[in-house]
Parts: C-alpha cells; sequence; structure tokens
C-alpha cells in the first residue's frame, strides 16, 4: 500500500493483468506506455513484454484502426486493451458500436469480447476550446447495447476498475479524465484488485440531500461539500463509478430517505447520462424532486472566463444544494 | 490535363506519368518477384501485372463499367493453373464437395425464398457463382488459422466446412442454428472453426481478420487471417486502414478481395478509379496477386503462396479474384425458382449475366479434374448426389425445428447472460406508487 502517481496505478494495472495472461495485448498511440513511482521504480511495457504485445512499434494515428485491430484480437479469445489518450475524435466508435458490442449477440453468445477502450479526456479546462474540451462521452457509450461504461476519479478506483474491465469478457469502455488526476489521492496496494463493475460508491453519508457525480465533476463537488455542510445540509455524496450498469439499487436507497436528488456532470446537458441516472431515480422513487446541473449545449469555449462562467462549478453546486432544500 | 466529366482522362495522366518516369515507378514498386500472375495462359497473355498500374491502362476510361474486364477473357473450361495437382485425390474431391454443396444449397435456399412456402424472411446475399474464390482460398488453409467473412459468405463458412443444418436453420431464425436466431443470414458465425462470422458492415473483415493475426503472432502460433471483402468494401476507409497497419508490422493477414464488379446496385467502374482493386495499394511492398477468380486452382495457388509468405513472418499479401455474382445483391429480384441467375436486373445486361454463367467455376474444376484424369465421372456424380441428400436434410433439420423462446431476446448481450426485462417495466420490488 502506498501513494503513486495516478498514471502509475493505472499502468501497474495493465501490467499485472499482462503478467497473469501472456496473450493479453496492449495498443497505444503517440503516448509510450511507461511511467515511474516516487520511489523510482520504472514501469515500461514495452521492454517487459515486447513490442508486438504493446505496439510499441507505434501505431499509426489511426483510431479506427487501433480500436478495431483489438476488437479482433479480443474477439480471437485474448484480452485487449487499446488507450486512445485524447478525447477528440469519435472515429474509434464504429467498431465498439457495430462490432464489439453486438457480436456476443448476433453471434448467439458464440463471441466473447474481453475488449476495453481506455479512453483519455482533457476536460473542461480553459485555452483548449471546443475539440480539445470535450466531456460527456460517456453517455453516448453507455447507449449502445453490450457495451459497459466505466468512470474511476481517483487512483485507487482507476487501478481496480482497470483490472475488473480487464478481465470482465464483456467490452468496457474506461473513461480517464485528467482533472481528476491531480490532488490528494487515497492509498494504492501494489497487488492486483478489483473494484468491481456495477457497484457505486457513498463518499459522504447523509440525510437531506442526495448528490450524484462522476469523474471529473467530482473535482467540483469535493470543493462544494464543506460549504454545503456550513448552510446546514446533510448531503449523502454518491459516486457510481460505473454508469453501465448503473447500480440503482445504490442510488434509489439513498433518494427514498433523502427524498432529493441533485446529479452534477459536466457532458451536455440534453440527453447526458445525468438524464438517466435521473429517470432510473424517478421510477424507483416516485416523488423524489430531481435536479441536474450540466454544461450547456455548447462546445467549451477557449477564453477563460468564459469557460468559468459555464462550468457547473462549487457555487453553483452550493447554490443547487440550498435551492433544492426550498423545493 | 484533359479533364472529361469531372474526372481526370486518364490517357492525358498516362502520357504525363511517362514523360516524368512515374509509370516504370509504380511498375518498379511492387516489385517484379512480388508481382505474379497465377493463371498462366491465356489470362497472361491479356491481362499482366506489368500492365495493370495506374499508367497501364490507355483504352480504359471512367464509365467503362465491365468492358474493361470483358467476360469473354475468361476461360469456358478447365483451368490456366497446375497447382491443384499436387494435392491429394481426397482434398481435390473435398473441393469438388464443398463447391457442390455451396452451389446446392445456396440454389435450395434460393428456390425457398422464391416459391415463398416457408414464410423465409430476412435478407440473404447468394454466393453463386463466386463459389472458386472462397474453395481455393480454404484449400490452402489449417483448420486452424482465421477467416472473417462478408455479408455475401455462406460459400466461406462451407468451403471451412461449416455445418449445413446449422446454417440453414440460422437462416430460418430456429434455436438450433449457428447463431441460435440472433443472428440470420448476414452473420453466421463458427468460432470453434476460425470463422470469425459474416458481418453486417462492408468492410468489418479487416480489423477481425488483422486482430487475430495479431494474436497469432502474440502466440508464436503461424497462423493467418484472412480478411474476405467485396470491391465495394475495398472503397471503405477500413481497407487502406487496415491492410497498411498490417503491412507496415508484418502481420500475417491475407487480403482476399472478390470483384465481382458490382456493389449493390451500381457498377464498379463509376466509383473506382483504377482498373483493378490490387492497384490501389500498388505503393505497399505487399505481394499483389490478381487471378482468374472463376478458377479454383488460380486461386489456390496464389493463396498457398501469400500463406506461406505470412507464415514465414513477411507479412500480409494482397489477392484479387476476379468473379461475377449471378444473382442481385441481396434477396432475388429476376431470380425464378428452377433456373439459375437473375435476370432483367437494371444495372447490369443479361447477357453479362449468361456470358459469366457460361463461366461456371464448379464446371471449370469439373472438366478439369475429368481431364486431368484426377477424377471419374462416377466419383463426382457420387458426391453431387450426396450433396444434394445433405442439402436436403438440412432444410429437413431447419424446418423441425424449434423457434427461439422470445424472451430470449435479452439473453447473449453480456457474458453474464441476463439484460434483464425489467427495462421494459419498472423495476421489480422498487414500484411503490
Amino acid at each position: 500500500m502506498a501513494k503513486k502517481p495516478y498514471a502509475f496505478a493505472q499502468l501497474e494495472a495493465v501490467a499485472l493483468e499482462m503478467r497473469r495472461n501472456q496473450d493479453m495485448v496492449f495498443f497505444y498511440e503517440y503516448e509510450v506506455p511507461v511511467a515511474t513511482s516516487p520511489t523510482g521504480e520504472v514501469l515500461d511495457l514495452i521492454k517487459e513484454f515486447g513490442k508486438v504485445r504493446t505496439s510499441g512499434r507505434g501505431w499509426a494515428i489511426d483510431e479506427t484502426w487501433l480500436v478495431g485491430a483489438a476488437v479482433g484480437v479480443a474477439a480471437a479469445g485474448s484480452p485487449a486493451v487499446v488507450r486512445l489518450p485524447s478525447m477528440t475524435t469519435l472515429f474509434g466508435i464504429e467498431y465498439v458500436y457495430n462490432q464489439a458490442g453486438k457480436l456476443r449477440s448476433m453471434t448467439g453468445g458464440q463471441a466473447s469480447m474481453p475488449f476495453v477502450l481506455w479512453q483519455g479526456g482533457g476536460g473542461r479546462t480553459k485555452g483548449s476550446a471546443g475539440q480539445h474540451t470535450e466531456v460527456g462521452q460517456e453517455g453516448i457509450y453507455a447507449n449502445l447495447p453490450g457495451v459497459k461504461v466505466v468512470v474511476p476519479s481517483n487512483a485507487y478506483d482507476a487501478k481496480g476498475l482497470l483490472i475488473a474491465a480487464i478481465r470482465d469478457p464483456d467490452p468496457v469502455v474506461y473513461f480517464d479524465y485528467s482533472e481528476v488526476k491531480s490532488g490528494e489521492q487515497p492509498d494504492v496496494p501494489d497487488d492486483a484488485y478489483e473494484v468491481p463493475l456495477g457497484k457505486g460508491i457513498v463518499r459522504q453519508p447523509g440525510t437531506d440531500l442526495t448528490l450524484v457525480a462522476w469523474a471529473p465533476a467530482t473535482v467540483d463537488v469535493k470543493r462544494a461539500l464543506p460549504d454545503i455542510a456550513k448552510a446546514g445540509i446533510s448531503v449523502e455524496y454518491i459516486d457510481p463509478r460505473t454508469l453501465k450498469p448503473l447500480d440503482v439499487d445504490l442510488l434509489a436507497a439513498s433518494v427514498r430517505k433523502t427524498r432529493r436528488l441533485l446529479v452534477v456532470e459536466h457532458g451536455h446537458y440534453t440527453n447526458s447520462f445525468g438524464s438517466h441516472v435521473i429517470a432510473e431515480v424517478v421510477q424507483a422513487v416516485p416523488g423524489a424532486k430531481v435536479r441536474k446541473i450540466a454544461f450547456p449545449d455548447v462546445p467549451g469555449p477557449g477564453a477563460q472566463g468564459m469557460m468559468a462562467w459555464l462550468r457547473p462549478d462549487a457555487p453553483k453546486i452550493i447554490d443547487a444544494a440550498i435551492q433544492m432544500m426550498r423545493i | 490535363m484533359a479533364e472529361t466529366n469531372g474526372k481526370v482522362d486518364r490517357r492525358e495522366l498516362l502520357k504525363i506519368m511517362g514523360a516524368a518516369g512515374a509509370t516504370s515507378v509504380v511498375m518498379t514498386s511492387c516489385g517484379s518477384s512480388y508481382g505474379k500472375n497465377i493463371s498462366g495462359g491465356k489470362w497472361d497473355k491479356t491481362i499482366s501485372l506489368a500492365t495493370a498500374g495506374p499508367g497501364g491502362n490507355p483504352d480504359w476510361k471512367p464509365g467503362d463499367a465491365v468492358r474493361f474486364l470483358p467476360p469473354e477473357r475468361i476461360p469456358t473450361s478447365g483451368s490456366a493453373s497446375s497447382a491443384l495437382a499436387g494435392l491429394s485425390k481426397e482434398k481435390l474431391l473435398t473441393i469438388y464437395q464443398r463447391m457442390s454443396a455451396s452451389r446446392k444449397w445456396e440454389t435450395t435456399m434460393k428456390d425457398l425464398f422464391v416459391g415463398a412456402k416457408d414464410g423465409l424472411y430476412g435478407s440473404f446475399h447468394t454466393y453463386i457463382g463466386e463459389e472458386a474464390i472462397a474453395c481455393g482460398v480454404m484449400a490452402a488453409l489449417n483448420d486452424d488459422d482465421y477467416i472473417a467473412s462478408t455479408h455475401r459468405g455462406h460459400g466461406h463458412l462451407i468451403a471451412k466446412g461449416g455445418d449445413l443444418n446449422k446454417m440453414a436453420a440460422e437462416i430460418f431464425f430456429k434455436e438450433t442454428g449457428y447463431n441460435k436466431g440472433y443472428g440470420g443470414s448476414m452473420h453466421i458465425t463458427d468460432m470453434a472453426k476460425g470463422i470469425m462470422g459474416m458481418n453486417g458492415i462492408v468492410g468489418a473483415s479487416f480489423y477481425l481478420a488483422a486482430g487475430a493475426a495479431i494474436r497469432a503472432q502474440v502466440r508464436g502460433t503461424k497462423q493467418v487471417g484472412v480478411a474476405f471483402f467485396g470491391d465495394g468494401a475495398a472503397n471503405s476507409p477500413y481497407y487502406f486502414s487496415a491492410i497498411r497497419s498490417c503491412a507496415n508490422y508484418k502481420i500475417p493477414a491475407i487480403f482476399v478481395n472478390e470483384n465481382n464488379f458490382q456493389y449493390m446496385g451500381v457498377p464498379m467502374a463509376t466509383v473506382v478509379p483504377t482498373k483493378y482493386i490490387s492497384d490501389y495499394t500498388r505503393g505497399l511492398d505487399i505481394p499483389h496477386y490478381v487471378v482468374d477468380g472463376n478458377d479454383v486452382s488460380a486461386v489456390y495457388a496464389a493463396t498457398q503462396e501469400a500463406v506461406d509468405w505470412a507464415r514465414a513472418g513477411k507479412g500480409p499479401s494482397m489477392i484479387e479474384g476476379i468473379t461475377y455474382r449471378w444473382y442481385d445483391h441481396s434477396g432475388f429480384a429476376g431470380g425464378r425458382v428452377g433456373t439459375d441467375g437473375a435476370m432483367g436486373l437494371p444495372y447490369r445486361s443479361d447477357e453479362e449475366v449468361r456470358q459469366w454463367m457460361s463461366r461456371d467455376p464448379i464446371t471449370r474444376y469439373k472438366t478439369w479434374l475429368l481431364d486431368k484424369g484426377l477424377a471419374s465421372q462416377a466419383e463426382l456424380q457420387k458426391i453431387e448426389s450426396d450433396m444434394d441428400k445433405a442439402v436436403a436434410d438440412s432444410i429437413a433439420f431447419a424446418r423441425q425445428s424449434n423457434d427461439p423462446d422470445p424472451s430470449a431476446g435479452v439473453l447473449n448481450t453480456s457474458a453474464g447472460g441476463a439484460m434483464p426485462a425489467t427495462q421494459f417495466f419498472n423495476r421489480k420490488g422498487l414500484v411503490k406508487g
């Protein structure tokens, strides 16, 4: 058990699984899979596992190929992880949608799909604008049949969910938002462990209001929680960690107690995953009072003032919590 | 540079390229040791790789439809290749058996669809007329090699030893079908036989075959992955993406193009700016073959070289088989019970169809076997009657099988088994008004 950099914890997950399964492959584009721990331990996947298993030969910038070839490896029977560091294109979605998510069904259960798309994302940061500030693809992927979606928000979950995703025989899209990697992190065990898919976690128990957020909105929620407490509101804060399959039982149990649900997310407002969270909860807990704060239906602007104004940040969350106690 | 109908005039282009020495560059880049013409004989004289490059077709112009490869250049009988003669008699007869089974099974299905007595529904893309490619390729593969098929893939399955009963039951959407009724004609799969499935997405075969080939590299098994694709799929972005990466990393994949000159209802030449599909990738340093796709021996010869090349760690090859589908893209417009071929289709002439039907790959293989004394008339007739019975049995099996339980529709999406039916009504136990 140790403090270790977020990126190291993630690569450690891949390395542990590649040691466990000699047939497993890891594909990446342009960000070489090497990480160093504070104690100087170097994880170099290319050196340890060779070029064939790691695409250490350097794949071309061709997300369709990266995802498609990994799906092919998985369809043939071996675990395959593909890492796309930037959430700028949607090329990879075609093979996730039409092959990874559907092959098991279309083949009557013959095809297994131990495939993981490790999808990076920059988040709502200043100075990038439009294509490089995207958040919310998790909602798009969650809509695809046969596809599971996880959204870790700290280093412990990042490692445990990645291992669980790799071991899962179904396709999993693993969202890796850079904003959650900084700041205080929990200890991360050195050994392999799983954070089970489909299990959310109560980060803070409470009785007045259920607040649901996943990466990267957890960054803003953490900032807001102390001031919400000062306002005398007891918040039960839940991080679902897996969006699909969603831990509806955990969410419903909480809202049955608080009767109020506030969802905070950085995805675009219309048809965002938060809408689904609300739909599931109100079906399970009729009469619950529900609200959602999301990013408006606009591409993220480059100027920092505009971005800050649009972002569902701590002041907006505090404001929403106080207003919800009045309805 | 002169332009006609918005396209570059290739004759004009040829002069310019020739002046710049570009024509010879094109020819050199594919390498004389790579570029081979398998068929020999007549085929050699009319079409050779040396004249197949972009600069080599002064008599071709856009919009020429099939004129640039007139069917009369394909022999009506026999084979120009003797490659198959080296195989055992058992293997030669197996090839005949599978070609025969493929033709008879699909023809019977055609009669059932057109006759409309069984209430068959869904798409059905016939492979009839193209059987030499599947059987020629498969004759060069081992049982544990992988293939990724197309929507037009019944022939690929049968050529790799697919079970006619399970295939027929899948066409009938029965629970005994290969895919338990989830897939139908377009998705028949037999993972246990290395058949990664037919696929409804044009161009899906490339990455599936390449992925299987990468896995073979990882495991050091020397298996190859074969991607079948039509002339239509060659225009999908996946094709260049996959063949480029396979060439770059010497992935043991084989790209087998079944060029039947028509994608759905569009003649190939309308959308293809080169003479051959293989011209697209001539710049890649990999073997390219253009073969008479109605000559099973020629297809086998090219594939055997490609397989040896891949197993030796030298990477992918591209094989283009020139062939023709006798029926419409899907379904049986213009087809009739008891007669072969689809006539009266708006995008091709009946005369063209008849010309290709007179160059039937199965008849050609049969005459070749007989002429060479490699099989007797009686042996081949026995195979034909055996296959008639096997096909009839498969239809009976399908008819007698049960429909899948409708509620199975929520199964088999995830390994856990259940995508629970709670998704179309409120969750049981949580509904408390």
